[in-house]
């Protein structure tokens, strides 16, 4: 039974079913039989947090081991929060409900720079001193992995350590440390200087920063001989070497990717110079068609799942696409699964394609073109041209689709009003498409969305240097799109520019933002993702109380000769590249994709040799 | 084609699941434990699936049923409980897998076992005082106003530690449903009673002629 508090709680709560675990797939242990227990905490709401692939490959490889136990902790929604609060349950795991103070690792998935604040509001709500500097021995050691510790320094007070990179084999060798320090009862300190050797493990403690007058860096120093001058991140050299996760926890209240998941690769060849994730896991791998293919049918065998996606940030850059999909087809119909493919390429989707992932159902197609011109999509080496936009929406309507999305950025630099005046100009152009198919269904009329996003400079990237534009040039141009769009069949979706804000300061932030981070969570802000929670006068008072200005981090240009928060952390691309891309960007010359040209980034290292075989044709 | 009737428990966790995120529940662990049961036909095909007597967000129950169908014609019922026990949530039990002997519609009641903090046992004594208990149901025709002294005219309930439980025997069904939930709802408004951490159990379905729903 659950404890009567919990229950009271669950009475009160919109959706009480995201704070009860028990989904099929989730695993229970005799937490008297094992040896190390790990919270995986996703600072989102559950619907949010089990969508995500990253906790699901973790899980299960954590839960492998016998003797250690992994579970989940999400952030309640802000009703649940409050009765916590109030009947003072302290955040707990969903599998055993024990808190996370009966913990040895608390580690935090860090996917957003707006879900920082929910970090914090979680250790708050577990009773767990905030800052690593307060919590002695009895704490759990506080961990954090994903895309954002690239850059998590404004994090570098809470959090005891980070790991770069990719998880699988470097979070088994951290739980394997802290299993055996257990043992030998080592202090924290110990352990920290033990995981330090493990590759991309950083201990933002062993290093001190220290600035120019003008709030720059001036250096990163370790102060323990533990820590090494510069942290690589971790990385699978071969994808095949570890099998996709096949076993998933399925959510019973709806989640937002609500359906089986295979990695057919990670990373990506195209180097877009907005994406960092493009940058972050270079070089790209893939998996053999034959393994996803196994791996698909057994997800889908263990899981129920009645739908199967094939994820990566590019999915039609693998090199088997059609070979896989046609070993899918062969059972997948029977099983009744439908398959669905969300990162296609508009240069290189076919007609087969369209009918092999439309053979079981169809939903709308979603394309992002990034940028409204041709100049600008060389700026930022999105590599797509209007004619490839114009055969792939062809194909799109001739196979009966009638709704189109397209994503694009503004605020991306060199952008000019004319450049806006594209974006419209594009989708007027797709609309003219539709009406030009001599085919169309009778009585059907088109739809095009256009979702425009404030573009946000990010460390690791070429655009890592640039300004980002500001909230007033951003409303300019989301006033001047909506003039420029005379079509009714064409929706506008734009973004809040005062979060994207918010995104690039805490992106690009610096230790020092520790401080305002604590003073907002204080005022009251957390869930600043969600429209609905965000307080950006408390954000601004929070600035104005540590005295640091916000638009020193968004709106100034960071010099390519400067140090940055981040320059002791490395994922493999170098700097020199980095300014090369800076350059060839604002001079609107593109860059191949890896896989047709080596442009020498420098991740080659993590591979040996070159990362692909360029004798054989991998591009489509 | 033959109807086959899964029994189980939704208890603890599984309460919480709801009526529309069960039938995804139990959509996938059907398929999950690759029984042969039949799909519905056309363009997006699922498993066709009817619950009997659907129970409010938060309760318990020991009686749940599900109807499918299936094209065998003589199904193996202790193979199919055999194939569903390892597939379910936490807090849902396969009881028993039989073949419906009684259609849905013939439900006319349901036992309720409903557990309380003893603070409000002064609540109950009061209700039991009382000459009528009007409270406002939400129907399909828009609220309406019973008096639930006249299907519940007292409750009598047994204190044990710091709890005290008490059983209903409440109409259910096509026709009028009554829940516990208005019961509690009225001592909490009228008599104050702290009813949030409430465990309402159904234990039985029965129908018109006071027999089990089988």
């Amino acid at each position: 039974m659950f404890d009567p508090k919990l229950k009271e709680a669950l009475a009160r709560v919109q959706k009480p079913g995201r704070y009860t675990g028990g989904e099929p797939g989730c695993v229970l242990k005799d937490k008297a039989a094992v040896d190390l227990r790990f919270a995986f905490c996703f600072p989102d709401t559950y619907e949010v947090g089990m969508s995500f692939l990253g906790m699901k490959i973790l899980y299960e490889l954590l839960n492998d081991q016998p003797n250690w136990w992994c579970e989940r902790v999400f952030m309640p929604w802000v009703d649940m929060k409050g009765e916590m609060e109030r009947l003072g349950l302290p955040l707990y795991a969903l599998e055993s409900k024990d808190p996370l103070t009966d913990f040895d690792v608390v580690g935090f998935t860090l996917q957003y720079e707006l879900s920082y604040t929910n970090i914090l509001a979680m250790l708050d709500l577990a009773g767990i001193p905030l800052r690593a500097a307060d919590r002695g021995e009895e704490w759990p050691l506080i961990v954090a992995g994903g895309p954002c510790v690239c850059n998590a320094e404004p994090l570098a007070d809470f959090i005891d350590m980070m790991m770069l990179g990719e998880g699988e084999e470097q979070l088994p060798a951290v739980c394997r440390i802290v299993e055996q320090a257990k043992r030998e009862g080592l202090p924290k300190k110990e352990v920290l200087r033990r995981i330090a050797a493990v590759p991309g493990c950083y201990v933002p403690s062993f290093y001190d920063v220290t600035y120019h007058e003008d709030g720059r860096v001036k250096a990163v120093v370790p102060n323990d001989p533990a820590a090494p001058a510069v942290v690589t991140k971790a990385i699978i050299r071969e994808m095949d070497s570890q099998t996709p996760p096949t076993r998933f926890v399925v959510p019973m209240v709806g989640a937002v990717h609500d359906r089986a998941q295979i990695e057919v690769l990670r990373g990506c060849v195209r180097g877009c110079r907005f994406c960092q994730a493009g940058f972050l896991y270079r070089p790209m791998r893939q998996r053999s068609a034959d393994k996803l293919n196994d791996a698909a049918r057994r997800l889908c065998d263990n899981t129920g799942y009645e739908e199967i996606s094939l994820t990566s940030l590019s999915t039609s850059d693998h090199s088997q696409l059609e070979p896989l999909l046609d070993d899918l087809l062969t059972w997948t119909n029977d099983e009744h699964v439908s398959l669905s493919l969300p990162s296609l390429r508009i240069d290189n989707f076919s007609e087969s394609l369209i009918e092999k992932t439309n053979r079981v159902r169809k939903t709308g197609l979603t394309f992002a073109p990034e940028a409204g011109t041709q100049r600008l999509r060389d700026v930022i080496n999105k590599n797509v041209t209007w004619p490839e936009i114009e055969r792939t929406c062809t194909l799109a309507f001739k196979a009966g689709y009638t709704s189109v999305k397209l994503y694009f950025m503004m605020g991306l630099p060199t952008e000019t009003l004319e450049d806006i005046e594209g974006i419209a100009d594009t989708a007027q152009k797709v609309v003219d498409l539709y009406y030009a198919n001599p085919d169309k269904p009778k009585g059907k009329s088109v739809q095009v969305t256009i979702s425009v996003a404030c573009f946000v400079p990010k460390p690791h990237t070429p655009f890592q240097f640039v300004p980002q534009d500001t909230e007033e040039q951003l409303r300019e141009k989301q006033q001047h799109l909506l003039h420029s769009v005379h079509s009714k069949k064409i929706h506008v979706n734009y973004h809040d520019s005062s979060i994207s804000f918010l995104e690039a300061v805490f992106a690009k932030g610096d230790r020092r933002l520790g401080r305002v981070l604590e003073t907002a969570y204080r005022k009251g802000c957390f869930f600043d993702g969600w429209d609905e929670c965000f307080h950006y006068d408390r954000w601004m008072e929070a600035f104005a109380a540590c005295g640091l200005d916000p638009a020193f981090y968004a709106y100034r240009p960071i010099g390519t000769e400067e140090v940055t928060p981040w320059s002791h952390l490395d994922y493999g691309v170098s700097h020199e590249f980095l300014v090369r891309e800076y350059k060839k960007a604002l001079d609107a010359r593109t860059t191949p994709p890896c896989n047709r040209k080596c442009s020498a980034c420098g991740a080659n290292k993590f591979v040996g040799g070159t990362c692909f075989d360029y004798g054989t044709d991998l591009v489509h | 084609m033959t109807t086959v009737r899964i029994w189980f428990t939704k208890t603890g966790e599984a309460s919480y699941i709801s009526l529309l995120d069960l039938q995804r529940v139990m959509q996938r662990s059907l398929k999950r434990s690759g029984l042969p049961v039949w799909y519905t036909l056309g363009f997006n095909p699922h498993i066709y699936m009817t619950f009997a007597c659907p129970l409010p967000l938060g309760q318990e129950s020991l009686v749940e049923s599900v109807d499918v169908k299936t094209e065998q014609e003589a199904p193996d019922l202790a193979a199919w409980k055999a194939a569903l026990e390892p597939v379910m949530p936490l807090g849902v039990a396969v009881t028993a897998v039989t073949l419906p002997r009684c259609k849905a519609e013939q439900i006319a009641a349901a036992r309720y076992s409903v557990t309380l903090p003893a603070g409000c046992a002064a609540a109950l004594e009061q209700y039991n005082q009382r000459q009528t208990a009007p409270v406002q149901k939400k129907s399909k025709r828009g609220m309406k106003e019973i008096d639930l002294k006249e299907y519940c005219p007292r409750i009598d309930f047994v204190c044990r530690a710091q709890e005290l439980t008490f059983e209903m025997l409440l109409p259910a069904g096509e026709g009028l449903t009554l829940n516990p939930s208005l019961w509690l709802g009225l001592l909490e408004r009228d008599h104050g009673a702290p009813v949030t951490g409430a465990r309402v159990l159904r234990t039985r379905l029965l129908t018109k002629n006071s027999e089990d729903f089988s």
